[in-house]
């Protein structure tokens, strides 16, 4: 499982950084006396009542679909001030969440633009959907804590409808393991044990 | 820290997306909910039907998201007016009409939303988003109906789905601003399917586009809403308060005066 989510993380990262969530300052780091570059880290969940959705969230199509966002709204200027450092930074296809970063300044141009997101496209494929802002924090650090606790509650709440034992088993497991690690290699960013969706 | 609520989803005819919205509102966070029921004085004359009791339709109400409670559904009649006859069946003591949680009108000239704002007893007054508004906020109205209680609605599904009425909301929900300073504002969904429904703290992002300053708009969201609930509750219970005051007996008063029963036994 582990191995499978380092995977999944480098992927989506890009194969340069390396993967560990340390926060190192972001920015161009040219001299000693630069302050660093302040980044606002969004973290928000993808949700849709087609299942297939899940397989269509990738970084590229939420980029798109976000900048497109942005666009129509707060046009060209908006557009321009937003993509300043504009990545999707995480990306959880089983559970629908995503980490964008903006920079400080225009974090409130991001934020007003997501509800008018409406659809993901990839491959030629269309799926309506919306994004659910969860958090919105300064460091990654900051934003992993809070996934870990809304994840847990999730958990949770899937523990109230499981029917079968296993499954029951599996998740309490899961719920006492969650911890954030202080470990480079590994993320302490826990996932469902059972792939399956129940709403 | 009052909850969360949006007091405007649409009730069709069916019961399972009704079902499937509700459980989308209590996933994203919302405590409350109000089922809204339009009536629109333009058609055939409507009769107002008893609202249908919330227990009855959902028989178990989804959990919210981050309590433990589950979530409060309402009932409330939206009245479409555009001619000064159709306020009539508010000043009627209707018994229907009472028996809604909360009554909102939304008023089509500038006559019917002084009406609204000074007389009339409701909870909200709507603010039209997809057409450009026929008549201008004038401060005198809209600060009494701040003194009332009575809160400002605006509806953002439009505004997710078409651009043109984008802008028209914008532009309405600015010179609104412009009037009343932001106090006094709800911001409520108009969804019909659950993929139009937005979360709150996104809900509190467009008020900020609307020129809402940042605490203004997450009150826009928490606490109005919470407030209009309670205006429509003591509007349902009280017509009037008695102010009863505890005064003091004399001693002796006590004795002389036998009750009345008693008097008239012994006399008879």
């Amino acid at each position: 499982m582990r191995t499978l989510r380092s995977r999944l993380m480098k992927e989506v990262c890009g194969g340069a950084s390396p993967i560990g969530w340390a926060q190192r300052p972001s920015g161009s780091g040219a001299t000693a006396a630069m302050v660093r570059f302040k980044n606002r880290y969004v973290l928000c969940e993808v949700v849709s009542e087609d299942p297939r959705c899940r397989q269509c969230i990738e970084d590229r199509a939420v980029g798109l679909a976000v900048r497109d966002a942005i666009g129509r709204v707060h046009g060209d200027y908006g557009l321009a001030c937003c993509s300043i450092s504009f990545t999707v930074k995480y990306l959880n296809a089983y559970t629908g969440t995503v980490l964008l970063r903006c920079r400080k300044d225009s974090y409130r141009l991001l934020c007003s633009a997501l509800p008018f997101v409406r659809q993901l496209e990839s491959r030629n494929l269309r799926y309506p959907c919306f994004l659910n802002t969860l958090h919105v924090g300064g460091t990654i650090r900051t934003c992993q804590k809070f996934l870990i606790q809304y994840n847990r509650r999730q958990l949770l709440m899937l523990l109230q409808n499981c029917t079968n034992e296993e499954e029951r088993q599996c998740i309490q497991k899961s719920l006492l393991s969650c911890s954030l690690t202080e470990e480079q290699s590994q993320s302490g960013d826990e996932e469902d044990d059972d792939g399956t969706e129940t709403d | 820290m009052a909850g969360f609520a949006d007091l405007n989803l649409p009730q069709g005819p069916d019961k399972k997306s009704l079902q499937s919205l509700l459980e989308a509102a209590a996933h994203l966070g919302y405590s409350a909910v109000a089922l809204n029921h339009v009536i629109d004085f333009k058609e055939k004359k409507q009769e107002i039907v008893k609202p249908v009791s919330p227990s009855e339709l959902f028989p178990s109400l989804p959990i919210v998201q981050g309590t433990s409670k589950r979530i409060k559904v309402l009932t409330r009649l939206t009245l479409v007016v555009s001619d000064p006859s159709h306020c009539n069946l508010l000043r009627s003591t209707s018994a229907n009409v009472r028996l809604y949680d909360i009554i909102a009108v939304f008023p089509k000239t500038e006559k019917l939303f002084h009406i609204a704002c000074t007389t009339l007893d409701v909870d909200l007054v709507c603010i039209n988003v997809t057409e450009k508004l026929p008549f201008y906020f004038r401060r005198p109205p809209v600060n009494m109906a701040i003194d009332r209680g009575i809160y400002f609605e605006l509806l953002y599904t439009p505004a997710i789905k078409d651009s043109t009425m984008r802008r028209y909301t914008i532009s309405n929900a600015i010179s609104l601003m412009q009037i009343c300073k932001g106090k006094n504002i709800v911001i409520s969904s108009a969804a019909e399917r659950p993929l139009e429904l937005r979360g709150p703290y996104d809900v509190a992002n467009l008020g900020l586009l609307f020129g809402l300053s940042e605490s203004e708009a997450k009150a826009a969201v928490s606490t109005n809403c919470r407030a209009t609930m309670l205006h429509g509750e003591t509007r349902k219970s009280a017509c009037g308060v008695v102010y009863t005051v505890k005064k003091p007996r004399k001693v002796e008063e006590e004795e002389t005066t036998l009750p009345a029963c008693k008097k008239a036994k012994t006399q008879a």
